[in-house]
């Protein structure tokens, strides 16, 4: 009953408050009326009634306010009052606010985007039941390059391992899914049969591979992704059973796969069909093509699957050459995913949390500061009867307001931040597309910055509230000058100048290395240069010579395109791709290498044009050449100048030496002559821009005997040097395209500029988070630092008066400020260059730190920032030297 | 108002307008003149202290308030005890007479 009526009268003092306060003024004045009316009657005239009943009461208004103290909407009502001094606060001082408001907005802006990027790529779990037992097969030749399977040593594999519950090989392409309105580029990911039992999902339409559908006759079947089924087929459930045509082939439909699942998980737009195996593939023992990846037996460990399959190499190795000698790591799936990147995110998310702190840390800072500023005001209303539990409310309740702002300003920040970097940066990080805000994160980064602005804001309010207000008062100058404060202010600066240095240093030396990258010598200017990517169906052109079919009247057609110097073709682009090796070389005529295997030679097949549009190739001899190397002449190449270093004995002529390049003579078959003669060098073009060049031996396309032309050219890489913007070619590309075969699905062409920013991607998204960072972190050191040392000097403005009154003269009290702030810097200096050393740990992981190149850098942006704070002090200290003795003293 | 007034006890204010209100409504000043008159004009309550604890008594759910007119037809806020006021009354009452007891013997041994 109580409980309800106070409740009634809450609402009522909440959301009726006209209402109840009309009410009380009516009963105020009525009994007003009727002590006035008594006292008519008893034979006072009504103005002296009227006066004697005013003076009972007492004055109407105290009256009132003893009863609305009674309210229960008392409480909230003071609070509301509070709110809105809080908000005059913030308009009051807006300078203070927005520092305040902008360093929140901006921590928790900054952290919750970042770290929802890292859990996005590193720490969510992989969508597959068990994900801890999935292991991806590393296999290596014994050299330790990396080597897949054969197709008839995976059968040996799946065979004899009995550590797996499933083995599967994959591999994948591109493939064109005839629609209406022309071929549209889709992954094709073919696997064995038991492909989708290493993974655990089930399909939320139809079935997935049965026993024995990779054989051929069977194999024509295919599941489609999730994203494949809803972009291209409507979403529609009978799309089961349906036909489809990819690169010409007919398939049906087997079964659709659930939102999410992908494996390779970069696989977007993915259509999952069993293996379909060329002879070639099927029975070549040598022809190393295929991945893994396996699920372990419950209890068996990535350890004792690799000895298992130790002891299975070496059982073949006795009949094979291959398999003796093989390294294998069964790698659980999420290293494997995350792979290289894992160091340099772990990096990141140091720096993110630097970066937490130090807005902590300032915002700790410039409330305590305002706190001891308002020492004086807080003990005025203490003094004046202000309890002290209403006082630390009040103060409260300001730096909630603050609070508030600045954490709806960095929620704001979140994901407007994540909109950008899903659009811009990770578009080609392997997990990117699904990056979200990640709510825990936000909510921890939320609670973090506010608790901390809370407790910055309470320390002052409960000392002050517990002074003696007379103490406070009296005492004036001395306010915020304790020993234990001024120790608190130092560790503020040390800190912050410690972090923001860490942050410079990383963010320098990893700017340094892009920049590195970026101009390393690739060997050919990137400009004026486009790229595309050709991969022909395999439906349409398996056993035909697609040089004559379709890439000649292509380059044709692009030389005569205007604008364009020169036009070639190379199966894996420069910078781009690299890998496609023979392990087997030999020159006749120099001692055989000791350990053949572990020097491969990078092959290439190319057109003729090739060389033009990379300009200014050859070094000796010459260079392919149609007119001279057919496909019925001897086989010829030309080398690159790393192959003759690594291969040829100095003071030798390479040209007219011969290889025997046992891997290579499988693809082309020369009767008469398995030599292989080099008739030319050519300069280095960057094969990886993280690598030095690697040995490499071009063959000419046109030597490629037309059987085994789909095999090894199949999918190429048009490259066009152009007089004009390479973009600009691009509609006419398609349109040559559309001419020769409008079957054939084209990508995107890309300038050789886009290429390589690709590759630099994840560089690219680290070096600008890291600028962010650094460039955040100084902003926020030296706004700290400004607020922390104004604030000195104002808290010392007495002390600054009466030691220039003894005659002191402004230089040496400005010489002091300095000293001062350079030994709080200095320190700190010292701090973030030993926390740099033990970050350097990490970097190294991820940049080859050269201490000789970077010590001028380091030096300069140690500069760099005791500059900055050294401006910071310049602003506060002038005003220190300004300070009129006469004044300072009376201000107290 | 004139006359000798005793200060009131603490709480003893609660439980003489529960009493003053058994025998029916009485708007503010009624209930002033009513306690006057019980304690013959020992206990002169004045409006700074009744209207608070009106209020206060309203909240806790002794009394219930509505707008009446009153004898010399003017408009009024009239007050009436509720259930849990009687129930007050009851208790404060048996409290009080305790303590009174307990008052009088003391003064009474010396």
């Amino acid at each position: 009953m109580a409980l309800w009526s106070r409740t009634k009268s809450l609402w009522r003092s909440w959301f009726r408050r006209r209402a109840v306060e009309a009410d009380l003024d009516d009963e105020v004045r009525t009994f007003i009326e009727l002590t006035a009316d008594e006292k008519i009657a008893r034979g006072s005239t009504p103005v002296e009634a009227r006066r004697a009943a005013l003076a009972e009461i007492g004055g109407a208004e105290r009256l009132k306010q003893s009863v609305r103290d009674q309210r229960a909407g008392t409480a909230l009502d003071s609070v509301a009052q509070d709110l809105r001094f809080g908000i005059h606060q913030v308009v009051q001082s807006p300078a203070f606010a927005a520092t305040l408001i902008a360093t929140l907005t901006l921590s928790i802006g900054i952290s919750a985007t970042v770290f929802s990027v890292l859990y996005a790529m590193v720490i969510r779990p992989l969508p597959y039941r068990g994900v801890s037992r999935i292991v991806a097969l590393d296999t290596r030749s014994a050299s330790g390059s990396p080597q897949s399977a054969s197709y008839p040593e995976y059968l040996d594999w799946r065979r004899m391992a009995h550590s797996f519950t499933a083995l599967a090989g994959l591999t994948q392409q591109t493939v064109g899914l005839e629609a209406g309105s022309g071929p549209l580029a889709l992954r094709e990911i073919q696997g064995t049969d038991n492909f989708f039992d290493v993974f655990g999902v089930n399909p939320i339409l139809g079935r997935t591979f049965a026993p024995g559908e990779d054989q051929n006759g069977r194999n024509d079947i295919a599941v489609l992704s999730y994203e494949v089924w809803q972009q291209d087929f409507g979403g529609r459930a009978s799309v089961v059973g349906q036909t489809i045509h990819l690169d010409g082939n007919r398939y049906t439909v087997i079964g659709v796969m659930p939102a999410g699942f992908r494996f390779p998980i970069n696989a977007i737009n993915a259509v999952y069909a069993p293996l379909h195996l060329a002879p070639n593939q099927r029975d070549n023992r040598g022809n190393h093509w295929l991945r893994t990846v396996a699920r372990l037996k419950p209890g068996v460990t990535a350890r004792q699957a690799e000895a298992d399959l130790d002891t299975i190499f070496t059982q073949l190795g006795k009949n094979d050459e291959f398999n003796a000698g093989r390294i294998v790591h069964a790698v659980d799936l999420t290293t494997w995913v995350v792979g290289d990147t894992a160091n340099s995110l772990r990096l990141l998310l140091c720096a993110v949390l630097a970066v937490l702190v130090i807005g902590c840390v300032n915002e700790a800072g410039l409330l305590l500061a305002r706190g001891v500023r308002r020492e004086r005001e807080i003990a005025l209303r203490s003094a004046l009867g202000a309890r002290r539990g209403r006082i630390v409310r009040q103060l409260v309740t300001e730096a909630l307001v603050f609070a508030a702002l600045g954490a709806a300003g960095g929620v704001a920040l979140a994901y407007g931040l994540l909109n950008l970097i899903r659009m811009l940066l990770i578009a080609s990080l392997s997990r990117g597309a699904e990056v979200s805000i990640n709510v825990p994160v936000l909510a921890a980064a939320l609670v973090i910055s506010v608790a901390v602005t809370l407790v910055a804001a309470l320390i002052p309010a409960l000392r002050l509230s517990g002074i003696a207000p007379t103490m406070a008062l009296k005492s004036g100058g001395g306010a915020g000058t304790s020993r234990g404060q001024h120790r608190l202010r130092t560790g503020f600066v040390v800190t912050q100048v410690a972090l923001a240095l860490t942050l410079l240093v990383v963010s320098g030396l990893l700017l340094d290395m892009l920049s590195r990258l970026r101009s390393a010598s690739l060997g050919f200017r990137p400009d004026h240069l486009l790229t595309a990517e050709i991969d022909l169906p395999h439906g349409r052109y398996q056993g035909r010579n697609v040089l004559a079919d379709f890439y000649q009247p292509l380059m044709d057609r692009v030389a005569a395109l205007p604008g364009v110097r020169a036009v070639g073709l190379i199966q894996m682009l420069p910078v781009q791709g690299w890998g496609w090796n023979s392990e087997h070389i030999h020159i006749y005529g120099t001692a055989p290498l000791r350990n053949p295997r572990t020097d491969p030679a990078e092959v290439r097949f190319v057109s003729q044009g090739y060389y033009q549009v990379f300009q200014d190739a050859l070094i000796e001899g010459r260079l392919l050449d149609p007119r001279l190397d057919k496909p019925t002449t001897r086989v010829v190449c030309v080398v690159n100048q790393a192959f003759v270093k690594k291969f040829i004995p100095s003071g030798r002529d390479p040209v007219g030496m011969e290889i025997g390049d046992n891997d290579q003579t499988q693809t082309m078959p020369d009767q008469d002559n398995p030599r292989i003669l080099i008739v030319g060098v050519v300069k280095n073009i960057r094969q990886s821009i993280y690598q030095p060049p690697f040995p490499e031996m071009d063959y000419l396309i046109a030597q490629i005997p037309p059987a085994e032309s789909m095999n090894a050219t199949g999918s190429m890489h048009l490259v066009i040097r152009t007089a004009v913007a390479p973009s600009s070619l691009v509609p006419a590309l398609h349109h040559a395209f559309m001419q020769v075969d409008p079957t054939v699905p084209l990508r995107q062409p890309q300038t050789m500029d886009a290429v390589i920013a690709d590759v630099l991607t994840f560089e690219r998204l680290e070096n600008w988070l890291f600028g962010a960072f650094a460039a955040l972190a100084v902003l926020l050191a030296v706004v700290g630092l400004y607020g922390l040392l104004s604030h000195e000097v104002e808290l010392s403005t007495r002390e600054i008066g009466i030691r220039l009154a003894l005659g002191a003269t402004r230089g040496t009290i400005v010489q002091g400020i300095f000293r001062r702030v350079a030994w709080m810097v200095g320190i700190g200096v010292a701090i973030g260059l030993a926390l740099t050393a033990a970050a350097q740990r990490f970097i190294g992981s991820v940049v080859a730190v050269r201490a000789e190149r970077n010590a001028s850098l380091i030096a300069a942006l140690v500069l760099g920032l005791l500059a900055a704070g050294l401006l910071a002090t310049a602003l506060p200290a002038l005003r220190a030297s300004g300070i009129e003795p006469i004044e300072a003293l009376r201000d107290e | 108002m004139t006359g000798n007034s005793t200060n009131l006890l603490q709480g003893t204010l609660d439980l003489l307008i529960l009493k003053a209100l058994v025998t029916g409504e009485l708007h503010g000043l009624g209930v002033s003149r009513r306690i006057e008159q019980m304690t013959r004009g020992t206990f002169l309550v004045k409006p700074g202290s009744l209207f608070p604890a009106l209020h206060r008594m309203e909240e806790n759910g002794w009394l219930t308030s509505f707008w009446g007119e009153s004898e010399n037809r003017r408009r009024a806020k009239y007050y009436r005890l509720t259930k849990a006021g009687e129930r007050q009354l009851g208790q404060e009452t048996t409290e009080w007479q305790k303590i009174a007891l307990a008052m009088t013997h003391a003064l009474k041994t010396s």
